[in-house]
């Protein structure tokens, strides 16, 4: 598989990059916490995502690709939820393949679903501090965990409303404080602006830099600009495959020669690499 | 007691501390065996001065005792230093929030299936059996109550886990906490709800009548609904909750009906009658009931990482 690499990654840590970062700290070798290596998933006949190899340290890393790429099948095989079809996955040095160690690495994970649903009747803090639970967070330090999750994403307000009175936007920022109310040295989200109001998304990109900068942080997402904004790096995903790797900046650098017409620099980068994949991808099949 | 009080008087002048010492005394030896008394000084203590100030040391040891990291003391802390005004209000509901959490822990642990219409049909099915037996004087309520008893739990784990039952349940495939062991948390709940009250309803039917043959003793279903029950969570590692409880159910209604609906002769509650006392009655069904449930259990042991993926469930 050809995935065109971003050849001058610009203004990045080299800890930053996936794969490197292998540097020593106190408790060991620290590894990269996500690697995926001929990750195979199929639902019935459809391929969602075919031999992907894929690896991520900490930082913000963009998921871009149009719908139905496999952003989500991605997204879920890492939160432990589906199983790959074929593949390896290894996160936090953990294979997963035990039910211990796939409940260690359960208890540093973040998940925000695409679509996820509530007990009718629980308040935001309820909610919360039920995914606290779940998520094996001592009796001590959950209630004020719950109120620092809720608080980080800004509804500290609206803490003890039902969640079922708030908004769309509202909603999802509650997931948002579900998945990180652990913590978590993974956080994985999956589609966490739709339904947010362009002020909200402006805060939650901030919120995304700060998780980035002790997390690895995997953002779905079919908004270019929220990769510009807030990601360390961006993978495009077309039809199951990595269409490329590289920084909001080299996509952007992509589609540097262009009309405004056609969106921002970075949108057309997006457009550029996204059709350059599916013409490799087409001259490999005619040949 | 003599029958004397405290005059209001007397409690606002020892809490506030301008009472002689003499007078303090005595009035220390007549609350030590004076609840009421002791109430109206503690109120009055509280009013006072002095109340900020307790509510305040309240509140830090109560910090203290619950966090012990101090970094987490250290986030919770805001919420305790704004408040100084009014610092015994929140004194107050913190502890009843720590009970309250309690509570709440446990009715979520419950999971969904006990906050969902399947409570309302455990309690339609005891108060149904019980009505009919009384209301309508239908000798049919027992061999009712019985047939249907080992269905309720087994429903139960159909609505208690999976994508089908619980809104949540991404999220809860994902923490450390999904898996059997949610799915077993989950069925102690139902069984904890779903056992007494159906048993107890059992016991208030009245005795039926003698033309019929003896219907078996309320508490004989226990524990073939606990073997149906464990059946359907192992069936669910393979199948699914929702698949597991129908096949099962409808087992176990099959099981009844195909005997009760082929023979001839008496009348039908005397045949559903018969037909479970063969299941239910003496020594050696109940015991192959229980060796039923001992090897689901060591199925489900066996099989436990098999309910970590949500694809199965």
């Amino acid at each position: 598989m050809n995935i065109p690499r971003a050849t001058g990654m610009p203004a990045m840590s080299g800890d930053d990059l996936p794969g490197t970062a292998t540097a020593m700290d106190g408790g060991g070798l620290r590894t990269t916490a996500i690697r995926v290596s001929g990750l195979t998933v199929r639902h019935r006949r459809t391929t969602a995502l075919d031999a992907v190899d894929l690896d991520f340290g900490p930082g913000v890393h963009g998921l871009l690709g149009p719908n139905g790429a496999g952003k989500t099948s991605l997204i879920r095989v890492l939160a432990t939820v589906a199983k790959p079809t074929a593949g390896q996955v290894e996160m936090l040095g953990s294979d997963l393949h035990g039910h211990r160690e796939r409940s260690a690495v359960r208890r540093e994970l973040g998940y925000l679903p695409q679509d996820f649903g509530y007990y009718p009747g629980f308040t935001v803090r309820e909610f919360v501090a039920y995914v606290g639970w779940l998520k094996e967070l001592s009796a001590a330090s959950a209630p004020a965990a719950v109120e620092r999750a809720v608080a980080r994403v800004g509804l500290a307000d609206r803490i003890d409303a039902k969640v079922k009175t708030l908004s769309g936007g509202m909603i999802r920022r509650v997931g948002i404080a579900q998945a990180i109310v652990n913590d978590p040295r993974v956080l994985l989200l999956d589609e966490p602006t739709a339904g947010l109001d362009p002020e909200q998304r402006v805060e939650f990109r901030a919120l995304l830099r700060e998780l980035g900068s002790t997390s690895t942080v995997l953002v779905s997402t079919h908004l270019v600009e929220d990769v510009a904004a807030a990601c360390t790096d961006v993978t495009l995903i077309e039809a199951g495959q990595v269409a490329y790797r590289g920084t909001p900046r080299s996509l952007a650098a992509l589609g540097a020669n262009g009309h405004e017409s056609d969106g921002n620099a970075t949108e057309r980068g997006y457009t550029a690499a996204l059709r350059a994949h599916r013409a490799a991808r087409a001259a490999g099949a005619g040949r | 007691m003599t029958g004397w009080h405290a005059p209001d008087d007397l409690v606002t002048r020892y809490a506030d501390g301008s009472l002689a010492e003499a007078d303090a005394w005595s009035l220390e030896t007549h609350l030590e065996n004076c609840g009421p008394c002791a109430v109206r000084v503690s109120h009055a203590a509280r009013a006072g001065a002095a109340g900020v100030m307790l509510a305040e040391v309240r509140d830090a040891v109560l910090n203290a005792v619950r966090e012990p990291a101090p970094t987490t003391a250290r986030t919770a802390a805001p919420a305790t230093t704004q408040v100084p005004a009014s610092a015994s209000a929140p004194a107050v509901s913190r502890g009843a929030r720590a009970v309250g959490g309690r509570l709440a822990r446990i009715a979520w642990a419950a999971g969904p299936a006990l906050r969902g219409p399947w409570s309302v049909a455990v309690v339609l099915v005891a108060v149904g059996a019980v009505a009919l037996a009384y209301g309508g004087g239908s000798a049919s309520a027992r061999p009712f109550l019985l047939a249907v008893a080992p269905l309720v739990p087994v429903a139960g784990v159909a609505l208690s886990y999976g994508r089908h039952a619980d809104p949540l349940h991404e999220i809860v495939a994902a923490s450390p906490s999904g898996g059997l062991r949610l799915l077993l948390m989950r069925t102690s709940a139902v069984l904890a709800v779903s056992l007494p009250l159906l048993t107890a309803a059992g016991l208030l039917l009245p005795p039926p009548g003698s033309r019929l043959p003896a219907a078996p003793a309320s508490a004989t279903w226990l524990l073939p609904g606990l073997a149906l029950t464990l059946a359907t969570l192992v069936l669910s590692g393979y199948v699914g909750c929702r698949t597991a409880t129908a096949v099962v159910g409808g087992g176990w209604l099959l099981a009844l009906a195909a005997p009760v609906l082929s023979a001839t002769g008496s009348g039908l509650t005397a045949r559903l009658t018969q037909q479970l006392s063969l299941y239910f009655t003496g020594a050696s069904p109940q015991g192959g009931w229980a060796a039923a449930a001992a090897l689901c259990a060591l199925l489900l042991a066996a099989r436990r990482s098999a309910y970590d993926r949500l694809e199965t469930m």
